[in-house]
């Protein structure tokens, strides 16, 4: 029974289905969706790590495969990582009692002189699918603002967004910010938006260059292994 | 409806390669084919960094060799855009862009009045872009009121009602559209603008989705729309919607394109 709960939990991530009333990528999927799903598998105590990994996470590792084979678009990516989302807020406050390591925080900011929000939100939705806390500091952030937050709350990733090739410029003025204050080795910085480069990530000494938000998850998995 | 061309841009790999050598020819070409296909306005965006004031003189005089169309200088730098503005000659050119940002509107606005331009004016501030109709209208307000301060009219300003995907929020759209009508109504000297492929980020079929846009958008009362003028189907769609909008008198341009085989059907 618990197995054919976290099945379906799954499906319906796939599907982005956040509830029963939700169209599905399919259009024969009915039923419950994801977060009646989630409280049905509480209700049964499923442990919160499985519904967690067998259902929300498994899930979202076919929609990451589906989105970079050209098969999903954005918004079904979308449909999917918010559903995850809103079960991740309902399963938070039970991992509290549990040996489940939080995942970090994850902050992410678009730079000093950028506007552009879509991309920043859409890697925070996907990141804080993928269990991980996202504080969203907002767009045209100052760099001082970025480096305060940093001292204070020490967050383990710092995601930095920039759309233009000017404002990319500021990214490698956060990084060396930051090692000016002393705080670089504390964080790890991802880099991302469309006028930003593996190559101008190293050149700034950026510890990740992310192409979208899955690939922003993927490196994220793969640093809290190590 | 006014056609501004958009292929001039350095955000673009093969202008912005074409910049970088200073290949004269191709840029002119384009220039050329822009104004052939029907752009009204040449827009010219010669990229930012150090040299963007040195290559924005440059680029305006290459288009300028190859068109008499007036041109739309586009940069996010006023210091670009005054570059641009010192050694443009012709007919009354338009600043791409201003928005409700007091620095912005002192720096562009003294500009537009000294160069007698014409003001793409996006309707945001400095805290991004308003999801929300009544804040858009609310930034043209700033926008009107401090332009006015340096004595340009309505008549010069062409908002931007702000174009977001669909993809990301399906209400979006109708954002647009009903900013067009809401600024249509407040400002009715003033124009309104817009670049169309915002709309279909992150959809497949963006074509579609585009030319489906820029109807609506023309029904809502959209006066001039910034695109690739060498899209046939796309222009197709801009002479249909003159037609349709009663912006062709007696159909006489629609039939013209038809005679000369310009129409996509």
């Amino acid at each position: 029974m618990s197995d054919d709960i976290i099945a379906m939990l799954k499906e319906n991530v796939i599907q982005g289905r956040m509830t029963g009333e939700d169209e599905g990528v399919d259009d024969t999927v009915t039923g419950p969706g994801v977060v009646e799903l989630t409280q049905r598998a509480i209700d049964e105590h499923i442990p919160p790590q499985d519904i967690i990994t067998g259902g929300l996470t498994a899930g979202m590792e076919i929609v990451g495969e589906k989105f970079n084979a050209g098969e999903y678009y954005v918004p079904d990516m979308l449909a999917s990582a918010e559903a995850v989302s809103e079960a991740m807020d309902i399963l938070k406050p039970l991992l509290a009692g549990t040996d489940v390591k939080p995942k970090g925080t994850f902050a992410i900011a678009t730079v000093k002189g950028d506007i552009h929000d879509i991309g920043k939100n859409i890697v925070s939705i996907l990141v804080k699918g993928a269990g991980y806390e996202v504080v969203d500091l907002g767009i045209d952030v100052p760099t001082d603002k970025i480096v305060d937050y940093v001292r204070e709350h020490k967050p383990a990733f710092l995601g930095l967004s920039a759309l233009l090739t000017t404002t990319m410029l500021v990214m490698g003025e956060v990084v060396t910010a930051l090692n000016a204050a002393g705080l670089r080795e504390q964080v790890k910085i991802f880099v991302g938006g469309a006028a930003v480069s593996k190559e101008y990530a190293e050149a700034i000494g950026a510890d990740a260059y992310c192409s979208d938000g899955f690939e922003a998850v993927r490196i994220l998995e793969s640093m809290s292994v190590v | 409806m006014i056609i501004i061309g958009e292929k001039i841009n350095a955000s673009i790999p093969s202008v912005r390669d074409a910049i970088g050598r200073r290949d004269e020819s191709f840029l002119a070409d384009l220039a050329g084919k822009q104004d052939t296909a029907g752009a009204d306005y040449i827009d010219v965006n010669a990229g930012e960094g150090g040299e963007g004031a040195a290559t924005m003189r440059w680029l305006v005089d290459v288009v300028r060799s190859a068109t008499n169309k007036p041109l739309c200088l586009d940069s996010d730098d006023p210091s670009v855009l005054r570059a641009g503005l010192e050694v443009y000659r012709g007919d009354r050119v338009m600043i791409n862009s201003v928005n409700a940002e007091p620095d912005r509107l002192k720096m562009v606005g003294s500009l537009a009045a000294r160069n007698d331009a014409c003001v793409i004016a996006l309707v945001m501030d400095e805290g991004g872009i308003p999801r929300t109709v009544e804040e858009r209208v609310r930034a043209a307000d700033v926008i009107v009121k401090a332009l006015a301060d340096h004595g340009i009219a309505e008549e010069r300003i062409f908002f931007d009602p702000l174009v977001l995907p669909v993809s990301v929020d399906s209400i979006q759209a109708g954002v647009t559209l009903k900013t067009i009508e809401a600024l249509q109504k407040r400002y009715p000297a003033a124009g309104t603008v817009m670049g169309l492929s915002n709309i279909s980020y992150g959809l497949p079929a963006r074509g579609i989705v585009n030319r489906a846009f820029l109807l609506m958008a023309a029904a809502a009362g959209l006066d001039a729309a910034i695109l690739n003028p060498l899209d046939k189907r796309l222009m197709t769609l801009v002479a249909t919607a003159d037609l349709l909008t009663g912006r062709d008198s007696r159909c006489k341009r629609f039939i013209r394109s038809y005679r000369r085989g310009e129409l996509v059907q």
